[in-house]
């Protein structure tokens, strides 16, 4: 049983004689509609991840990415029909997901989950206000619909795709994989991810208070704002340099603070789920002490940097390691990990462990606030250009 | 009649703290594991019964937690759990396996009498042959069956009530005193309608029951509703009871009056301010903590339920020490992050 959430109803898998291009006006303008109406007061207010969208979608922000795409040496076009499959509870991926592959002028088939919250319906109720004043090819191009278990309607757009994109982990991409593309088509695949925090020591010493502060704001967001469960909230703090037991305290009691600020709860059930965590991190020699100074903050000390925890372990779960420089910190990082957020260190210290690095982990490397900002550089990807293909001609 | 509901709290304590002291002591030093985690949460010693070192029960899911060694491992009980099919590993040496059972017996016979009844079932045969649910449902049924004679199973073999069964039952041993025990779903929706409808006389019978409320609160049946409803059918003596794999032996059960549970000499619960952690003051209601001396070979002696409950008083009751009821079960948290969400996934 299909629902259609945006789009023209009816076959979704046939052909069509609908062309766009990539960066077409008509999308452009699509999309620079939708961005003022996530970005009006009231949505911004009730959902201030739709803020970010809004943002996100600006027409000078899309023209810039559009200009981006051309190229000398090839001629650009759309990669054709694209199935995404984005993640159940981070509600604004699917837009981004979307919104980047139409932009590039793809025809395209979204699956919204079934499960998906208040945001994604806030989305789509301001998606079909655009397009009820919108040309009518975007209807007839773009379509958003949710389904439930049902093999047959992935297989079909399985078959239909030149592109399919699934996000929400390993598990998701076994599933969705099952289904054969056609020979030329091929996947986008996001799989599951950890992230890290890492704190200088030195640096948090020479700011303000009111830099500290600040700092500490940006990664409670970080951390906070999606149970600390999305693929790029910080699990693991890193303090790099030596002696850091005053630097672990006040940031800890800042956090303490701040979370109290901003009202982030967590309810006996999520630090009964924490305490379940560390304790089995304690028992299997991972970490060698912890403390529960409120249900909101788990902090807990690594006995080594490898210990760290890749899974998830509650909503305000903290396991800190202190390491003499962030090198160090190059062996412990595989391709598994994603957001690497930092605070406090200086640029050349930043690009020296960026390049030491060398691309064997670690996709993001970005200031604490800045974790969950959605990029179109994403897990590694330039996804315009993933969402796009070339044409050469020599004359 | 001897019973094991003796003590009041304050000598409860006295002793309780002594002995979970030492057995503290004695899973540190004989349980690799649990003294990382005593070491990991600084902790040396305790001052009171509230100040013992508790475990989240759900680590026994996920770890493999004995004082034993493994030659020594007698018994390895498992229990499916409600979530993800993760399972429950409790490990008992001969000694601990002995104790469980002879202090459950004792419990028991502190509303039974010493002599062995003869006992309705109220389940059906078939299900000790179903492998799945065997080690659930299985072990509870087996482990009180010992302490009848003369069983009678309620059910057929295909869960129908086998009301010929009860008859003859009730005929032979109806007149003296004799023992039910079930589930009390399955004592709701079979034993009661089928009592009122034969008009079978249950008045001689002293039930025992277990598992839960949630069946019983989606069909808007309260623990209350069911005494009186039960009554109705002459069945007066009824004795409710909370009780878990991870501290098997140890029942928490219904006094005489009912609506409250009491703790055994050898067991107590602390109340959990799931806020603050300190003991919730008696008509507050927070997580259950449960406390046994039973468990020896495995570090479970002190375990901190899923379970939301409250202490209704304390030494003034049916018999001494607190008197409790449970209240429902803490939703299991989970996450709305990006990885773990496709379980639907098509």
């Amino acid at each position: 049983m299909i629902q259609y959430r945006f789009g023209a109803e009816g076959d979704l898998t046939a052909p069509s004689d609908d062309r766009l291009t990539v960066g077409d006006p008509r999308v452009i303008d699509f999309l620079a509609k939708l961005a003022r109406k996530l970005l009006t007061p009231a949505v911004a207010r009730r959902h201030p991840e739709l803020g970010s969208l809004g943002f996100f979608l600006r027409p000078a922000e899309l023209n810039r990415t559009v200009a981006h795409l051309q190229r000398d040496d090839a001629i650009v076009f759309p990669r054709g029909n694209v199935f995404h499959i984005p993640p159940a509870n981070v509600d604004t991926i699917f837009v981004y997901s979307w919104a980047l592959s139409a932009l590039a002028g793809n025809h395209n088939v979204v699956r919204i989950s079934e499960r998906s919250a208040t945001a994604a319906d806030t989305i789509l109720t301001a998606l079909n206000e655009v397009l009820a004043e919108a040309d009518p090819v975007i209807g007839r191009t773009q379509r958003m619909i949710t389904y439930g278990r049902d093999d047959k309607v992935t297989a079909a757009l399985s078959n239909w795709a030149d592109l399919r994109v699934i996000w929400g982990g390993d598990s998701a991409v076994e599933a969705i994989r099952k289904h054969p593309l056609r020979p030329s088509a091929r996947d986008l695949t996001f799989p599951d991810r950890t992230s890290w925090a890492a704190l200088s020591a030195a640096g948090w010493r020479a700011a303000e208070p009111a830099r500290r502060r600040e700092a500490v704001l940006g990664f409670t967001n970080d951390s906070y704002w999606f149970d600390q469960a999305a693929c790029s909230s910080p699990r693991t703090v890193f303090l790099v340099g030596e002696n850091t037991d005053d630097v672990r305290e006040e940031f800890i009691e800042l956090l303490l603070q701040t979370v109290g600020q901003r009202g982030w709860e967590i309810d006996a059930a999520m630090a009964v789920e924490k305490r379940v965590n560390a304790y089995g991190l304690a028992a299997t020699g991972a970490v060698s002490a912890m403390t529960f100074p409120a249900n909101s903050v788990t902090a807990m000390s690594l006995n080594t940097v490898p210990d760290a925890p890749r899974r998830w372990i509650g909503a305000g779960a903290f396991p800190f390691a202190e390491v003499g420089s962030l090198l160090e910190l190059v062996p412990a990082m595989n391709r598994q990990d994603q957001t690497f957020s930092h605070f406090g260190f200086g640029r050349d210290e930043l690009r020296e462990f960026a390049l030491a690095l060398g691309g064997r982990g670690v996709d993001r490397i970005v200031p604490f606030g800045s974790a969950l900002t959605f990029g179109s550089i994403w897990d590694g990807y330039d996804l315009p250009r993933e969402f796009t293909r070339l044409t050469t001609l020599v004359e | 009649m001897s019973s094991v509901f003796t003590l009041s709290q304050a000598a409860k304590e006295e002793i309780l703290l002594k002995e979970l002291s030492a057995l503290t002591e004695h899973h540190r030093e004989n349980c690799e594991p649990y003294a990382r985690i005593l070491a990991a949460n600084g902790y040396r010693n305790a001052t009171s019964v509230e100040g013992l070192p508790w475990l989240p029960v759900r680590l026994f899911k996920n770890l493999e937690l004995k004082s034993i060694p493994d030659d020594e491992v007698y018994k390895v009980l498992t229990s499916s759990g409600t979530t993800g099919g993760e399972v429950s590993k409790i490990y008992l040496d001969k000694a601990a396996a002995a104790e469980q059972t002879r202090k459950l017996g004792a419990t028991v016979q502190s509303v039974l009498g010493p002599k062995r009844l003869p006992m309705i079932l109220v389940d059906t045969k078939a299900m000790l042959k179903d492998r799945k649910s065997f080690s659930a449902r299985g072990a509870g049924v087996l482990g009180m069956s010992n302490f009848g004679r003369n069983h009678v199973w309620a059910l057929d073999n295909e869960g129908h009530v086998d009301v010929e069964a009860l008859k003859g039952f009730l005929e032979q041993y109806g007149k003296e005193p004799f023992l039910i025990f079930g589930f009390t779903y399955l004592v709701w929706l079979h034993l009661y309608e089928v009592a009122l409808d034969n008009g079978l006389d249950l008045s001689n019978g002293i039930l025992i029951h277990s598992g839960g409320w949630k069946k019983l609160v989606d069909q808007a049946v309260s623990p209350e509703e069911f005494r009186k409803r039960l009554a109705a059918v002459g069945l007066t003596q009824v004795h409710n009871y909370y009780g878990m794999i991870e501290q098997i032996g140890t029942i928490f059960l219904e006094g005489a009056s009912g609506g409250s549970l009491y703790c055994p000499d050898f067991a107590d619960v602390v109340i959990r301010d799931p806020e603050t952690w300190a003991e919730q003051p008696v008509g507050k209601p927070g997580l259950i903590e449960v406390i046994s001396t039973l468990p020896t070979s495995y570090p479970g002696h002190v375990l901190l339920t899923e379970d939301l409950g409250v202490v209704h008083g304390v030494d003034d009751g049916d018999w001494p020490g607190k008197r409790f009821s449970v209240l429902g079960r803490l939703p299991r948290a989970e996450a709305r992050g990006c990885s773990d969400t496709y379980r639907e996934a098509a």
